[in-house]
């Protein structure tokens, strides 16, 4: 009984599947879009999605004109930050040009500054930050202030040593350290933090991007893919084909969903190798991890194109309808943005988004070399996740046949 | 024109026949709007940070008070006989303040006291953040101490101008007002353009007595008034839910939004008569206006962080364009002399998109 039912399943399966397999081959719209837009979508978000605040456009005023007000503007351009792009002859001048976008950051130093530093009294220089860009805005405001801290520490330091001749500690040690490390070692009872960056030491951004993005792309090319698939016989009118066959429906979809879980598995390793090669994403933790969850995730993928075939009635239905899905999926993913970052009420929500559990789990394991016990709750999420939609749709779809 | 005209209302008529069709045209893009503009932020607050204080001293104490008071985090407690690194790799904290032993001593005599913070790099951006808000709170902390080392010799008075507030919702909302406007006019221009295509009508329109042109301009004359729709709607959003009001000058952004609209029809229109087949021309122009216009626009992340090899191709993109425009008109207030330029390539890419599709539209029969 066992070897003939086992006959049974694998014969019939397997033509079914076989016969998916070909069409899906034959359809070249479909083996077009399973290979360009996930290759051209990771290599896109990694290389463009990019929010490192690098060259921004500084402006001066320079009223001053002394030694030291351009020892200022040395300093504050001394790292990648900031690039000099012009002076201006008045402080009217500067705002004009960075009312008009052609600057980002601004700075007037007053005509006084010189003569007032001289004196140990606190000289104001005037920073204008074009903050349309919130983000941008910040980190700049963080890396003017550290400049000017940092210069701050240095004259405090030179005019230390010129009150007390030999000091006891070298106190200009630290000049090599750069503005950009805002760290106060001089001076009497100063506190200084010093800052580590684990697993990403470089700060590349890409590592955060294309770890995340992966998930979206299984997802959304994976439920585009299957929808394609699914509505075929629908629009072809070949279901009563399929009824007349032996098979069951359960065989049916079975039959339809392996070949596109074959296919969308590899699509997956693909977009899996370029982030390897491309982008050098360091592979920390375990590879099976990050397919367990893959395969989920493909199964998930599968689960709502399908659902969506069902609601459908011709293929670019199932696309316009995809349109109401797919693109809050994706924004509501931390893929692109961090979860944290968005307002707290929605914060909840992207728990019932597969592809926020795929993107903390492929950046745990692939960033941070994390393994199945920190990461269980995300993967124990996704696999119910991936049994709901398949079961619900693979309900739907049968109902249909019927 | 009345050819024009007649064949817009036809065209019209078709998009209010087709549910699906007008829920994608006038729901999604406020829908989309609301939800992107406001989910998508850089800025995160409430980092959850741990703290080890390995002095316990009243000075240690108050300065691990002043990162609990601070915005930018939110401590959370480090479980008994747990590292900080542990916290930060199982994801309990994205960082971790240490501060060591004879911490309060060390200030008391005068000497350097160094404290370490571990940041969770996972996110760049954040972690970038992390560090800015430790360090602003270390000299803050420091400046309180002794009045003695307190006295900076060079002050920054940083004035933030646009956005003082340094909003998020003002920088991403003009942002998502293009994004909307980029995807979902020249979507149902491809649809309603490779319709033609797919079911043979534009053999019928070969044989009519309408010229190229008339049935071109007829296409964009819908796609425009039905874009026209969408823009007074998501427009409205703008002045409600993100709480913009023009800044300067509205005529840029009214010649702008009209070119761009241009714009955009002409590329549906276009995508639409190359590809005769509707499933095909909505994905193309989604791949094409979403992605383009996402990625390679500055909505979100700077343009000029695009590696130089990719950056030429946002110079093509309409996007990239219309967002100086509508920043401009919505924060800057700069009117015509800032973006007259941007208004100027808006109107070049359209004709050209334009003139593409007039030639691709002579090819439509061959196809057909």
């Amino acid at each position: 009984v066992k070897r003939g039912l086992r006959r049974l399943w694998e014969g019939r399966f397997w033509a079914l599947a076989l016969k998916e397999l070909r069409q899906i081959r034959r359809d070249r719209r479909l083996t077009i879009s399973l290979i360009v837009p996930p290759l051209l979508q990771i290599l896109l978000f990694g290389f463009a999605l990019d929010a490192d605040v690098r060259d921004l456009r500084l402006g001066i005023v320079d009223e001053s004109r002394t030694a030291e007000s351009r020892e200022l503007i040395s300093v504050i351009t001394e790292n990648r930050t900031f690039r000099l792009d012009g002076s201006y002859p008045t402080t009217a001048a500067l705002e004009r040009a960075l009312g008009a976008g052609h600057l980002d950051v601004g700075v007037v130093v007053p005509s006084d500054f010189a003569r007032l530093r001289a004196r140990g009294r606190p000289a104001t220089v005037q920073v204008l930050l074009n903050a349309v860009n919130a983000n941008t805005a910040q980190i700049a405001q963080g890396h003017v202030e550290g400049a000017v801290g940092w210069l701050n520490r240095r004259l405090d330091a030179a005019r230390a040593s010129a009150n007390a001749g030999a000091a006891a500690e070298p106190p200009v040690a630290d000049v090599s350290e750069g503005p950009a490390l805002a760290a106060s070692r001089v001076g009497p009872g100063r506190v200084e933090i010093r800052t580590a960056f684990l697993y990403n030491p470089g700060l590349v951004t890409a590592w955060f991007t294309v770890s995340g993005v992966f998930g979206t792309l299984i997802i959304l090319n994976g439920s585009l893919v299957s929808a394609g698939t699914m509505i075929r016989e629908k629009e072809r009118g070949t279901v009563e084909q399929l009824l007349m066959t032996p098979a069951s429906a359960l065989e049916v979809i079975a039959a339809k969903i392996l070949p596109l879980f074959v296919l969308l598995m590899g699509m997956a390793g693909l977009a899996l190798a370029v982030a390897w090669l491309a982008f050098h994403v360091p592979f920390r933790g375990s590879l099976w991890l990050v397919l367990t969850a893959c395969a989920c995730c493909v199964l998930t993928g599968i689960g709502i194109g399908t659902f969506i075939s069902t609601l459908a009635r011709s293929a670019n239905q199932t696309l316009l309808i995809s349109f109401f899905v797919n693109p809050p999926l994706a924004a509501l993913s931390g893929a692109f943005t961090p979860i944290e970052a968005m307002p707290r009420w929605i914060q909840p929500w992207t728990l019932l988004n597969p592809i926020a559990h795929f993107a903390a789990i492929s950046r745990s394991v692939l960033v941070k070399g994390a393994g199945l016990e920190v990461v269980y709750p995300h993967l124990l999420a996704l696999v119910g996740f991936s049994c709901l939609l398949v079961g619900i749709s693979a309900w739907r779809f049968r109902r249909q046949l019927g | 024109m009345t050819r024009i005209i007649a064949q817009a209302r036809k065209d019209l008529t078709q998009i209010l026949r087709d549910r699906l069709a007008l829920a994608l045209a006038l729901i999604l893009p406020l829908g989309l709007t609301a939800l992107l503009g406001t989910a998508i932020s850089l800025t995160v607050t409430d980092i959850p940070l741990v703290i080890q204080d390995l002095d316990q001293t009243p000075l240690s104490r108050q300065y691990a008070d002043a990162f609990r008071s601070s915005l930018t985090f939110r401590v959370v407690a480090l479980p008994p006989a747990t590292s900080p690194e542990t916290a930060l790799a199982v994801g309990r904290a994205r960082a971790a303040l240490i501060i060591p032993e004879h911490f309060a001593r060390e200030i008391r005599r005068g000497r350097l006291a160094e404290t370490q913070l571990l940041v969770d790099a996972t996110d760049t951006n954040t972690a970038l953040l992390t560090r800015g808000g430790a360090d602003q709170i270390t000299r803050a902390f420091a400046q309180q101490l002794g009045p003695a080392a307190s006295s900076p010799t060079v002050y920054a008075a940083t004035r933030l101008w646009f956005n003082p507030g340094r909003e998020p919702r003002k920088f991403y909302g003009p942002g998502m007002f293009v994004l909307a406007l980029s995807i979902f006019p020249p979507l149902l221009a491809a649809l309603a353009m490779s319709r033609e295509g797919e079911q043979k009508t534009i053999l019928q329109v070969y044989v009519s007595s309408i010229s190229a042109h008339e049935f071109l301009l007829g296409k964009i004359l819908a796609g425009i008034t039905i874009g026209l729709v969408q823009w007074f709607l998501v427009l409205a959003l703008m002045f409600t839910l993100f709480g913009l009001r023009l800044a300067g000058d509205p005529t840029p952004l009214l010649v702008g939004s009209f070119l761009f609209l241009f714009c955009v029809v002409s590329f549906g229109s276009l995508v639409g008569a190359a590809i005769p087949n509707q499933a095909a021309a909505i994905q193309a122009v989604a791949m094409g206006g979403f992605l383009l216009a996402f990625l390679l626009s500055g909505l979100i992340f700077p343009v000029e962080n695009i590696p130089a090899a990719l950056r030429w191709i946002s110079e093509l993109v309409q996007a990239r364009y219309f967002v100086v425009v509508v920043r401009d008109a919505f924060l800057q207030g700069g009117g015509w002399p800032a973006a007259w330029w941007a208004v100027l390539a808006i109107g070049i890419i359209g004709l050209v998109y334009y003139g593409l599709a007039w030639r691709t539209l002579r090819h439509m029969q061959v196809k057909a």
